[in-house]
């Protein structure tokens, strides 16, 4: 309303739109992390339209990247945690 | 002769209005006066101090205008105008979008109900000019030369025919404690909605007496409410459906048998209507009802009133004195009518022409430039969840602080470079003199930051307290609408640039306070455009949050108040995904106990009342834990809500008033390729001659079967039977998830009349 550009929730959802043919090609199992991406990316709206980038879906990319990096060092810290809880004769490798 | 006495009102006097004949002759004679004749002028009423008399006074008032452009037009007007009874003068003026001043052709009206009339003739016969000051209310001009406002108390001087001869206000409208006025109240009131059914009494109170008067026969009506007008003589006519129903229908009553009803306390006058209309704003379509306007007394009805349930008589009384627009102008105008009148009055005050039309483009700006400016407020995501003690800051009156604080108003932006916007460094517009949209709103946001402190001083019991509060959410109001101005293309004192600038002010200003919050340590759980909710460990109380508070103002300079602390707060997922947060879909308890919910469905208007009552109970009971671990504790009472609500469903016990659905329409019926619910029950009401216009509410129960809606409006009353049950039970139960759903709850089931909630995995 009164705006000149689009809200960044419709650009995101263009964005989406404009790879359906992509996830339909897809596997099922592949479409569901498709999915998961995007729901990532859609948690960072604010920050992307505050960017105010002339390429939003650079920015949606970087905000998946951003939240896989989050889910790495999330299970970093749990590999971490339980290796340890094991005694470190039990990780070492056969060589 | 002097006295002191409280205004009412003010308005053009009647053509013809003479105060000689007054007495003599009850109907007006010929207008026969001539420019400049002291006949001309405004009506006030004032209800006098020493006796409690209402006067009807009058007093001369010179109404002026101005139009521009080139001079032999000018020239070419000045000619046309040589026939009319008005003064011509040219002159110079300041026009708010340009810094040289503007020569302009004055044109001076002695008659204030004649200059409407001249102006359309003007504009009509020189449609290229430009027009100033053209379509003023009379009382705006009014205070602007006398600084009156309705309920001002006034010190007068007047002649034995009722001519003003001084008027000194001697009160502000910026009080914060303004004396009480003893006004008189009569409240009429059909005895059922006269949409609904055809009323067969009206009800009548005054302070001290309660009549019911039937509507037939006519006769003795009409007497009777005459008697009680005249005796009661009351200046506040507060009525229920008395714009779009009961008014129209007494007059029309009272000329048919030929009656006469005082419904005007000024016999001069005749009471005006104001034709029905729809309109679109902040993207809804708005509806607002036939208008019936009196003189000399005030005529509100509280269906037809805007945000009257909001803020009731108190609230359109506070508007009146803070915006000068008559009391009952106001009660039906838009909180956005009222600072746009504000701002008028600073410019008339000033000598800053009003333009009738505003001729003002967009400046061209670059993609890139578009990109950074065409923007809102920032809207996160919450984190989805149920988290504890949680606090809630909130800017106060976040845009009109900024427009004040960093002097936005359309002349202070439009030299300043784009980009600049959003930097807290001093810029280009705040070492200008203050602008005239900052200076219109600095006393009202000190006039409400006053009654909010005030206000959290004064204990629960005491009996000012709604008053206050229904005055600060009239304030709240006027201010929410002067941000939405500011960038409105047609509104008089609007730029888009200068709306652009308050939302870049507005993005940093939170940005600094998110940052403000993580160098504190504290978790930033979500920010909503002016309001953020942060938690950290073992911080609960308030003065746990105060060093945050405190670094919060030293970053942005901006008024901050600490709204609660949530024993606990949930954020809810969206309904199409639950991976994906959405930013206003919450409720919590705060720690004193009391809920606060947004975007669930309690707080929608087209939920039946029924299931908000189920929702909120549910949420009662939620609210009696006193800690977050206690939560799950709930569950059982919960189960056993639910178990309850469905069987009272199921056995109909629910009455049929709660199962109502209400929804606007959004377009005329025929417009409607696929008639919505809300469409079908309005055409069901067409068919039994009621028309709808978009904007107005339907009211409905949802049935089995063709066409699923049964208007709640239609002459026979609904059968029971055929309540589509099942309907309002998945309604019932997308309620209850929406408060079940954060403590774990994955799915209620519901079998054979048997409900029960199982936890996450069990």
């Amino acid at each position: 309303m009164g705006r000149t550009l689009p809200s960044i929730t419709q650009v995101f959802l263009q964005e989406q739109e404009s790879l359906s043919r992509f996830r339909r090609a897809l596997r099922r199992s592949d479409q569901v992390a498709l999915d998961d991406l995007f729901a990532a990316a859609r948690q960072h709206l604010a920050a992307a339209a505050y960017a105010g980038h002339a390429l939003p879906f650079e920015v949606f990319l970087l905000a998946m990247l951003l939240e896989e990096h989050k889910e790495v060092l999330r299970l970093r810290h749990c590999v971490e945690e339980l290796e340890g809880q094991v005694p470190a004769s039990a990780l070492e490798l056969p060589g | 002769m002097k006295f002191t006495g409280w205004l009412l009102d003010v308005y053009a006097l009647p053509e013809g209005y003479n105060p000689d004949e007054l007495e003599a002759s009850s109907s007006p004679p010929p207008y026969k006066g001539k420019p400049g004749d002291p006949q001309d002028g405004a009506a006030l009423w004032l209800l006098d101090e020493r006796d409690g008399s209402r006067r009807r006074l009058w007093q001369a008032l010179p109404v002026t205008f101005h139009a521009a452009g080139p001079a032999p037009r000018l020239r070419l007007l000045w000619r046309y105008l040589q026939r009319f009874p008005v003064s011509l003068s040219r002159s110079e003026r300041h026009e708010l979008f340009s810094d040289q001043p503007l020569t302009v052709l004055t044109i001076q009206v002695a008659r204030p109900a004649a200059q409407p009339a001249l102006f359309r003739q003007v504009s009509q016969a020189f449609p290229d000019l430009t027009y100033f000051d053209a379509d003023l209310p009379l009382s705006l001009r009014h205070a602007a030369c006398y600084g009156t406002f309705p309920l001002a108390r006034c010190r007068v001087e007047v002649d034995e025919k009722g001519q003003v001869h001084a008027l000194e206000v001697l009160n502000s409208p910026w009080e914060l404690d303004p004396a009480a006025v003893p006004l008189r109240v009569l409240s009429l009131e059909p005895d059922v909605d006269p949409f609904h059914a055809a009323p067969s009494h009206v009800l009548v109170r005054t302070k001290d007496a309660c009549y019911r008067l039937s509507l037939q026969p006519v006769r003795p009506l009409l007497v009777n409410l005459r008697a009680i007008l005249l005796r009661h003589d009351p200046d506040l006519l507060l009525t229920a459906w008395g714009d779009t129903w009961l008014l129209p229908h007494l007059l029309e009553l009272s000329e048919r048998h030929n009656l006469p009803l005082p419904l005007n306390r000024d016999t001069d006058c005749s009471p005006v209507y104001h034709q029905e209309r729809t309109y679109f704003a902040y993207g809804q379509v708005i509806y607002r009802g036939q208008q019936v306007h009196l003189f000399g007394r005030w005529h509100v009805d509280g269906h037809n009133a805007v945000l009257y349930h909001d803020y009731g008589m108190e609230g359109i009384f506070e508007l009146a004195r803070v915006t000068s627009l008559p009391v009952q102008a106001v009660a039906r105008l838009s909180p956005g009518s009222g600072i746009s009148a504000m701002q008028m009055l600073t410019a008339l005050r000033e000598g800053v022409l009003v333009p009738w039309h505003k001729q003002q483009a967009e400046r061209p700006k670059t993609a890139q430039e578009l990109l950074r400016a065409d923007q809102g407020g920032l809207v996160y995501q919450p984190v989805i969840g149920l988290h504890r003690d949680v606090a809630e800051i909130d800017f106060v009156s976040m845009y009109p602080s900024i427009m004040a604080r960093f002097n936005i108003s359309p002349e202070t932006v439009k030299n300043s470079p784009h980009p600049k916007f959003g930097d807290f460094v001093p810029s280009a517009q705040q070492e200008m003199e203050q602008g005239l949209v900052p200076r219109t709103l600095q006393p009202l946001l000190e006039k409400r930051i006053a009654l909010k402190l005030h206000l959290a001083e004064l204990p629960a019991w005491h009996p000012r307290r709604s008053a206050y509060k229904a005055r600060a959410s009239a304030h709240k109001w006027l201010l929410v609408t002067c941000f939405g101005y500011l960038g409105y293309k047609n509104a008089r004192f609007g730029r888009i640039e200068a709306h652009e600038a308050v939302t870049a002010y507005g993005r940093e200003t939170l940005l600094r306070a998110k940052e403000a919050a993580e160098d504190l340590g504290y978790n930033v759980l979500h920010l909503y455009v002016d309001g953020m909710w942060v938690q950290k460990q073992k911080a609960k109380r308030v003065a746990d949050f105060q060093p945050l508070l405190d670094e919060i103002v030293t970053r942005t300079r901006l008024p901050v108040a600490l709204d609660g602390i949530y024993r606990w707060v949930a954020f809810l997922p969206s309904r199409m995904d639950a991976r994906v947060p959405v930013p206003n879909r919450y409720f919590g308890v705060f720690q004193d106990g009391s809920l606060k919910m947004r975007g669930i469905e309690s707080r929608r208007q087209d939920t039946p009342p029924w299931i908000v009552q189920v929702q909120l109970a549910m949420l009662d009971c939620l609210a009696q834990a006193t800690s977050i671990d206690e939560l799950p504790d709930c569950l059982p009472a919960l189960g056993r809500l639910l178990r309850k609500a469905c069987a009272d469903l199921r056995l109909g016990r629910v009455p049929l008033a709660g199962l109502l659905v209400s929804q606007k329409l959004s377009r005329e019926l025929n417009e409607y390729s696929v008639p919505s619910p809300a469409a079908r029950a309005a055409a069901q009401l067409e068919a039994a001659g009621k028309h709808l216009r978009p904007g107005q509410c339907v009211h409905f129960l949802c049935t089995i079967g063709e066409p699923g809606v049964r208007a709640w409006d239609l002459p026979d009353p609904p059968n029971p039977a055929t309540i589509d049950r099942d309907y309002y039970r998945r309604l019932l139960l997308r309620a209850a998830s929406s408060v079940v759903e954060p403590l774990g709850v994955k799915s209620i089931e519901l079998e054979d009349g048997s409900s029960y909630l199982c936890r996450n995995g069990k």
